[in-house]
């Protein structure tokens, strides 16, 4: 039984001059949730819908479930689930309504009521889709994704736009998905969902993976350190605070400053000391571990969320 | 089969739930023939009011006010209402609207006659009314002419029998209720393109890409619902036409509802070509506007063609409603053919292929 779900190879898509997709190669294996991390216009959404034969490459291959995309899609979609990443429907039709058109469309599918219960909208069921708000209305939308019972399930910025608690309800679902042996390809630019639900996350800039591993080995690799956090006035310059005792490296975005090091008591002390040499203010100062978005700050210069 | 009928239901559900979209489609065309059928026929058949003053004549005069009451309209009525009165009062009451029309009798009039020589009725009217010039001037000519005949005493040897062209005669509204129709699926077919270019923009359709469902199904489910739509706007128009104004529909059914789906076809081509280029809802509703006013005026809705200044003609005969009024008004009413049936579908038909060639080029789902 062949364990890769998702084969992509040396996929290009090009806009004019914008290479969107450039060369991007990666294989997603059966019951795992991969994740495609980066900012907008990285081309993750790009990549997600040629994978889905929404689009055609330039050039470059996907098999889907072993199947060609560019020949076999009507039987390719039978079998996959696909949220797009704006929330588009009927707009004169109740969820009920919808939910029950998308039954109709493929041979295989879920009872109605399950996809209202997995949209959380058991109470809206008689509820115009113009007349649901645009966290329901994206609920509704992912819900729809597994009207067919998905062996495949395609996620695009599944949580944008929702709630914290209507995020991590949403992450229960892909979670309870992933659970049955299902596989899950993800986009998305926030850090803490990418670390949450993805077994292994590519991270994308300008249309290339750029990094694709495990979000912990994905971290422990590329940053050993922890991060010191602070905002500071008189700046003193990235070389001052990168030559502080302890510090490897110092990064500054925006008037939020980040300094990595592997002694955290000791780059304190020197930190604290040059403040007071320059009589330069600190203020949210906080310790914390290394995440993802240290990984992507690393590797780009540039933080996800501009 | 199932995906067909699926489709065809959000449709139908799509659309009643859109007021705008039954208000232009039903409401509309029956708003335009009640208020132009009863602003046409407010007067029923029409009576004159005519003002007379007598110079200085009393024989003659009584001769005029004696001829046009024996004028009677096909009910039996009095066709002129004569009101006698000084010149100046007269030509006053005819400015202000009271009076159709005004008949001066010189004074020399009496004298004139009975030498028997000529003499001059003067006639004042308003020519800016079409009732004037189309009734009253040639019956007041009639008029003028039969006392002639009394005072030389002769009979006419050439008689005129009037017979209509057709079995019977048309009347404003017969013309006017094809020419409804006929804007009516222009409308249709037209505003056709707004759901196509909102699920486009909304990315709907992008979104059933996602599915199993093919664009075939998708775009013949639309056509589907479009065409029994228009043929329930075309029943009802008919019937009210029938019910309210007594307008006869004289050809048979068949032809009339396959000349309905061929119009219906040729501005959903158009509809459709619109969606080709206009990419948003906003720009498409004055794009449409922009097409659908002109034609509704320059292809013989509401007034005949011929009509139209010469410079105009060219465009005239490019529009496909012209074709589709004509036709219409051909088997609805068995109205005078502007050109032979056979001319009026090949012209639609060149509308559909034309359309749906650049369509086909140049149209794109996302």
């Amino acid at each position: 039984m062949n364990q890769t779900v998702v084969e992509v190879k040396d996929l290009v898509k090009t806009y004019g001059s914008i290479r969107a997709v450039d060369g991007i190669s990666i294989s997603v294996a059966r019951a795992e949730v991969f994740g495609m991390l980066g900012p907008n216009g990285a081309g993750k959404t790009t990549t997600v819908e040629i994978i889905e034969g929404l689009r055609t490459a330039d050039s470059g291959t996907v098999t889907l479930l072993g199947m060609d995309v560019s020949r076999d899609i009507r039987a390719i979609k039978e079998r996959i689930g696909v949220q797009s990443q704006h929330p588009a429907l009927f707009p004169n039709l109740t969820v009920e309504e919808s939910i029950n058109f998308f039954r109709t469309l493929y041979k295989t599918c879920l009872p109605a009521a399950d996809i209202i219960t997995l949209a959380r909208l058991e109470e809206s069921r008689k509820v115009l889709y113009r007349n649901l708000s645009g966290g329901q209305q994206q609920r509704l939308s992912v819900a729809l994704a597994f009207v067919n019972d998905p062996e495949v399930l395609f996620l695009d910025e599944p949580t944008t736009g929702l709630d914290p608690q209507a995020r991590r309800a949403m992450w229960e679902v892909v979670e309870n998905f992933h659970r049955t042996g299902k596989t899950v390809l993800l986009t998305t630019h926030y850090m803490e969902e990418a670390q949450r639900l993805c077994d292994r996350v590519a991270i994308m800039d300008h249309g290339k993976v750029i990094a694709l591993d495990s979000p912990r080995r994905m971290i422990e690799e590329h940053i050993k350190e922890s991060a010191i956090q602070f905002k500071m006035t008189n700046y003193p310059g990235d070389e001052v605070l990168a030559g502080l005792t302890g510090v490897t490296k110092a990064i500054r975005e925006g008037d939020e400053v980040i300094l990595y090091t592997s002694d955290i008591p000791a780059a304190i002390s020197a930190l604290l000391s040059l403040a007071a040499e320059r009589s330069a203010a600190l203020s949210e100062l906080f310790v914390r571990q290394a995440t993802l978005e240290d990984v992507f700050l690393k590797l780009t210069g540039k933080r996800i969320r501009d | 089969m199932r995906a067909f009928a699926a489709v065809f239901s959000v449709h139908f559900r799509q659309f009643v739930r859109d007021r705008a979209a039954l208000f232009f489609t039903f409401i509309f065309p029956i708003m335009f023939i009640l208020l132009f059928g009863w602003a046409f026929s407010g007067r029923g058949i029409q009576t004159f009011d005519v003002g007379l003053s007598d110079l200085g004549s009393p024989q003659s005069a009584g001769f005029v006010a004696q001829g046009l009451g024996m004028v009677t309209t096909d009910e039996g009525k009095q066709m002129f209402e004569v009101e006698m009165g000084p010149q100046e009062e007269m030509l006053r009451s005819l400015r202000d609207g009271d009076l159709d029309a005004v008949i001066v009798v010189p004074a020399d009039m009496d004298l004139a006659l009975s030498q028997r020589l000529p003499s001059q009725l003067e006639v004042y009217y308003d020519p800016s009314l079409a009732s004037n010039q189309q009734t009253l001037i040639p019956v007041l000519y009639q008029v003028v002419d039969g006392i002639d005949r009394v005072l030389q005493n002769s009979t006419p040897l050439i008689g005129l029998e009037q017979n209509s062209l057709e079995s019977h005669q048309l009347r404003h509204i017969d013309y006017l209720v094809p020419g409804i129709l006929g804007m009516s699926l222009m409308f249709t077919g037209l505003f056709g393109a707004l759901p196509v270019i909102q699920q486009r923009q909304a990315h709907i359709i992008k979104r059933l890409g996602t599915t199993p469902l093919r664009r075939s199904t998708l775009v013949l489910g639309d056509l589907t619902f479009r065409m029994i739509l228009v043929l329930l706007t075309a029943a009802l128009i008919v019937l009210v036409g029938r019910l309210v104004f007594d307008v006869q529909m004289v050809g048979n059914w068949f032809t009339f509802c396959g000349m309905v789906v061929l119009g219906t076809l040729a501005f959903t081509s158009l509809g459709y070509l619109v969606a080709a280029f206009v990419k948003t809802e906003e720009a498409a509703a004055p794009v449409i506007n922009v097409i659908t006013m002109p034609m509704m005026i320059l292809s013989g809705t509401f007034f005949e063609v011929t009509s139209m200044p010469s410079f105009i003609q060219p465009v005239v005969k490019i529009l496909p409603l012209t074709y589709l009024n004509d036709a219409l008004r051909q088997i609805m009413v068995a109205g005078t053919p502007l050109h032979p049936m056979t001319i009026d579908i090949a012209v639609m038909g060149a509308w559909v292929v034309v359309c749906l060639a650049v369509t086909i080029r140049f149209f794109r789902w996302d």
